[in-house]
């Protein structure tokens, strides 16, 4: 990944109970960034599928994020565990064609700290930002 | 259930590393299940092998299919149209699907994605055990369906070797003293006279030792 961290293609996985106004609030930043940002509302974490992440990938994201809800606090009881390991698997399978593992990433979010969904984005892509320019 | 296991990737790559375009074909049967060579798994290895492709700037083209069943020539037949653009097809089926497939297109290089383990049944989310060995003799009817040749470590036809603690087996802690479910289940259902019978040992002769066996039946054929 030679591309500075403000030019990467960032899509992201999220459990769409972490926000009940998503599909409002992903639209300001999409429309921001235009196609460098691609959110995907999962019904629960733990629909999401290996190949998702995979394809994900294949059509261009230099990162992929999967949010989850908080351990313990997942709708469905345990669609955030499913999810760790569907994830972990795909992070295993690309680390065989010699890509990083962190390509994918895993985020769970933290008990009590409420964050809309563009909030959270934000929060991720400024983190993206300081790791670069570290 | 045919059983199998993805094998690396670089075992994988190394095979199909002469060819440009790659046919890679599934099975929808018992490797789906075991989620090994489904549409699946088609998809999350072609993903992969075509971003590793990309990486290293080779021109590789790929092209996903699942048949419903490799080893039977109505469903490979589907393939007919399509084989004779590709260099190579990567089969994700067992072992006797890849060489049905070959056998069909003699043509046409065939390899294995799949290392294929055993004949086993989907204990639950994500767990196959082995509990059929194909011996070509079965006794399930004495042993109160709890196959001693493959589920006993030690492979006894009569009576517990004597060794399991609390119901497992001594060999392996984590597998349950198959002598120990038989004697249960024969005492479930009445069934410990059984017991008295005493077998002799298995004839092998029905496994291997002849080359590949055979099942042919007239009532089935065309």
């Amino acid at each position: 990944m030679d591309k500075k961290s403000g030019d990467l293609n960032i899509a992201i996985f999220f459990c769409r109970q972490l926000d009940p106004d998503q599909d409002v609030n992903r639209r300001t930043l999409e429309k921001e960034m235009g196609e460098r940002i691609r959110f995907f509302p999962l019904p629960c974490s733990g629909r999401i599928d290996s190949l998702h992440l995979m394809r994900a990938l294949e059509a261009g994201a230099d990162k992929v994020y999967l949010v989850t809800c908080p351990e313990g606090a997942c709708h469905y009881r345990e669609g955030n565990l499913r999810a760790k390991k569907r994830i972990a698997y795909a992070q295993s399978l690309i680390q065989e064609i010699s890509l990083d593992r962190d390509r994918l990433e895993l985020v769970v979010t933290a008990p009590g700290k409420r964050l809309t969904i563009d909030e959270l984005a934000r929060e991720l892509l400024s983190r993206d930002d300081k790791g670069a320019k570290a | 259930m045919i059983t199998a296991e993805r094998k690396p990737i670089a075992e994988i790559k190394e095979m199909i590393a002469a060819c440009k375009k790659v046919l890679v074909v599934g099975c929808g049967s018992c490797v789906a299940e075991c989620a090994a060579g489904g549409e699946k798994e088609v998809g999350l290895l072609s993903s992969a092998l075509r971003m590793d492709a990309k990486a290293s700037g080779k021109d590789l083209e790929i092209r996903e299919m699942t048949l419903d069943r490799q080893c039977v020539y109505e469903f490979i037949d589907q393939l007919t149209d399509v084989i004779d653009q590709y260099d190579i097809v990567l089969s994700l089926a067992c072992g006797a699907g890849v060489q049905a497939v070959a056998e069909v297109f003699p043509k046409v290089p065939i390899v294995p994605a799949l290392n294929t383990t055993f004949l086993g049944e989907t204990k639950e989310a994500g767990l196959w055990i082995e509990n059929c060995r194909g011996c070509g003799d079965c006794k399930l009817g004495f042993f109160a369906a709890v196959c001693p040749v493959t589920r006993c470590a030690k492979g006894l036809f009569n009576g517990p070797c004597g060794g399991s603690r609390t119901d497992r087996c001594e060999v392996d802690p984590d597998v349950p003293c198959a002598w120990q479910l038989i004697i249960s289940r024969l005492e479930a259902t009445g069934r410990l006279d059984l017991l008295r019978k005493v077998h002799p040992p298995a004839d092998w002769s029905k496994q291997q030792g002849k080359g590949p066996r055979k099942i042919s039946r007239e009532d089935q054929r065309a």
